[in-house]
């Protein structure tokens, strides 16, 4: 396998006497989807953050691209290439559609010298990216506040799937979507992961993580608990990993 | 329901307070004799200007989800740096340049300037330890009145230098300079809400800080600007303030701060953030003066304009809760 896109190396985090994390190594390749499995608490939401920028761990180094990297903030980590959909929507309801999938990142023309957004092009930017997904939505100029739960998560599975970048982390990207609407997500997954780009998703459904994966994580208490091939496992073996009644299947970091 | 009546309905409820001035222009030009007048008209908005220009400020960092107590305070002491310069009675030192206009700028420039280093106070303190911007700004609110005390000893400067006080007295199509000061101000501001990335991005914060932050827009940054600006807009009002009084008292402009709110809340702003336009934080203030001009006009004491003011207030925020139960039907 070639180089490794991102090389996590004894990350932990602590709150005060609290150890959420106590030395997690795994590594994540071009276009491979990892599922990160835990119990509650395990420490998966907190893994992701320091990886996206939103908390800086306590130890422990990251290489991302073979480089040594660790993003102080969501924007830097952003702009590394690193997009994340979080658990907790992540959209500001009182604005619509179009402001929300840009967010951040609106396409602007000058006049005077002054940035002025521009509507009509990131409209038909967003149209098309919700048209090839599939998802209808019936007004782009709807504020999000009246779409459904279902069409919130469409709108950011969407926008994780245009920006791409070159690591995406979904954290329990699917709480909120119908049977219907998660295949297609994870058909998204896959998706992005055939472009060269490297997943992490956190699940707590067993039946996704080994429809979409292709490698294991399980984390266990702050440490690894499990590193293994989706190919090479059963459910049966990985929840023995999460509850902690074997270690057997656990593989070698990195 | 079919969209084009959605469409219309939606907007009849965004622009709801326009339809309110209006309203209450028609009911008052039936009922009050001599309500109808160009000159009257003309007066309604002259007499808007300071509190609309304060009113900006005080929304742009309300829509992005807090709060500025100090604008009052800070067009006062502003106002007051202003009337000691260049005042020649009173307290006022009367300082004089050559060319005259040259006071305009430099009086201007340092009014936007006193405004702009509060604010960056009060915002570099909220953004940085973290504060409660009511605490923050509240507590500027009433250290800044007090320097207003300190600096004038309680005494006031009078007789502000005609250049500066010609634009309070050259008129343009009816209006003084002034109130042209105030509307080109709610353009320029209305524009750089609604077209700007920056302006997208506060309404952004005020809807959901978390979200915007994970996004990658610079919050802190943004917020730290819109407080600066809050300040910098607030010391705009106070130089119209010492121009429209031809000086500064120590306690100048007490009181606007209530008006302020009032106008922004009647304007369709949320106190809960993300929500409210500019535009509309103007039909607020001129609905707020059209009142007091028919109080006038009626004779009545005017302690009325409070009791008014305040039912007006209510009224707003019911208002705006009706509104919402309206819009989840549509929704």
């Amino acid at each position: 396998m070639s180089e490794p896109l991102l090389v996590l190396d004894n990350i932990a985090k602590n709150y005060g006497a609290i150890q959420a994390l106590r030395g997690i190594s795994f590594s994540i390749g071009r276009g491979e989807v990892v599922a990160l499995l835990g119990d509650n608490g395990a420490g998966k939401s907190t893994l992701v953050k320091i990886i996206a920028g939103g908390l800086e761990p306590t130890s422990g180094r990251m290489l991302f691209e073979g480089k040594e990297f660790l993003a102080k903030s969501p924007a830097e980590a952003k702009a590394a290439g690193i997009e994340t959909v979080y658990q907790d929507l992540s959209l500001c309801t009182n604005v619509d559609v179009v402001a929300n999938f840009f967010m951040g990142r609106e396409i602007t023309r000058k006049v005077l010298g002054v940035p002025v957004l521009d509507e009509r092009a990131m409209e038909a930017v967003v149209a098309k990216a919700l048209a090839n997904a599939g998802t209808r939505i019936p007004s782009l100029r709807t504020k999000v506040e009246h779409l459904s739960g279902g069409q919130r998560q469409a709108i950011e599975l969407n926008r994780f799937v245009h920006w791409g970048g070159k690591l995406v982390l979904l954290d329990e990207p699917f709480a909120a979507l119908g049977v219907e609407q998660t295949r297609r997500g994870l058909d998204m997954i896959r998706q992005v992961a055939s472009q060269g780009i490297g997943v992490v998703i956190i699940t707590h459904i067993m039946q996704q993580a080994f429809q979409v994966a292709d490698r294991i994580v399980v984390i266990r208490q702050g440490v690894v608990a499990g590193d293994v091939a989706r190919n090479k496992t059963s459910p049966d073996a990985v929840i023995n990993m999460i509850t902690g009644e074997t270690l057997a299947g656990a593989g070698p970091a990195g | 329901m079919n969209p084009r009546t959605r469409h219309a309905l939606e907007l009849v409820l965004d622009n709801l307070v326009w339809f309110m001035l209006v309203f209450v222009l028609v009911v008052f030009s039936l009922l009050i004799p001599n309500y109808f007048q160009l000159g009257i008209f003309a007066n309604i908005i002259e007499a808007s200007s300071v509190l609309g220009v304060m009113s900006i400020g005080l929304a742009l960092v309300i829509i992005a989800g807090h709060m500025d107590l100090s604008v009052e305070s800070v067009a006062a002491l502003s106002a007051m740096a202003v009337g000691i310069l260049f005042c020649s009675s009173g307290i006022g030192l009367g300082v004089q340049l050559h060319p005259e206009w040259l006071m305009v700028p430099v009086s201007l420039l340092l009014a936007v300037l006193v405004g702009g280093i509060i604010g960056a106070f009060n915002g570099l303190l909220i953004v940085r330890v973290k504060m409660s911007a009511f605490i923050i700004t509240l507590a500027s609110y009433i250290w800044v009145r007090g320097l207003v005390l300190v600096v004038s000893g309680g005494r006031s400067a009078q007789d502000l230098a005609p250049a500066i006080r010609w634009f309070g007295i050259q008129r343009l199509a009816g209006l003084p300079l002034t109130a042209w000061i105030a509307i080109a101000c709610y353009v320029i501001f209305s524009l750089i809400m609604a077209k700007t990335p920056f302006g997208r991005h506060l309404v952004m914060i005020g809807g959901n800080e978390t979200a915007t932050f994970r996004a990658g827009i610079r919050v802190n940054r943004n917020l730290i600007i819109a407080f600066v600006l809050a300040g910098a807009i607030a010391g705009l009002a106070g130089w119209l303030l010492a121009i429209r009084t031809s000086g500064a008292t120590a306690n100048l402009g007490v009181g606007l701060l209530f008006n302020a709110f009032a106008a922004v809340v009647i304007g369709g702003v949320s106190l809960k953030g993300g929500v409210g336009t500019l535009p509309g934080v103007y039909a607020g203030v001129l609905l707020l003066s059209a009142i007091n001009t028919a109080i006038n006009l009626m004779g009545l004491p005017a302690n009325f304009t409070q009791v008014i003011h305040g039912l007006l207030v209510l009224a707003a925020v019911l208002l705006d809760a009706f509104k919402q139960t309206i819009r989840q039907r549509l929704a």
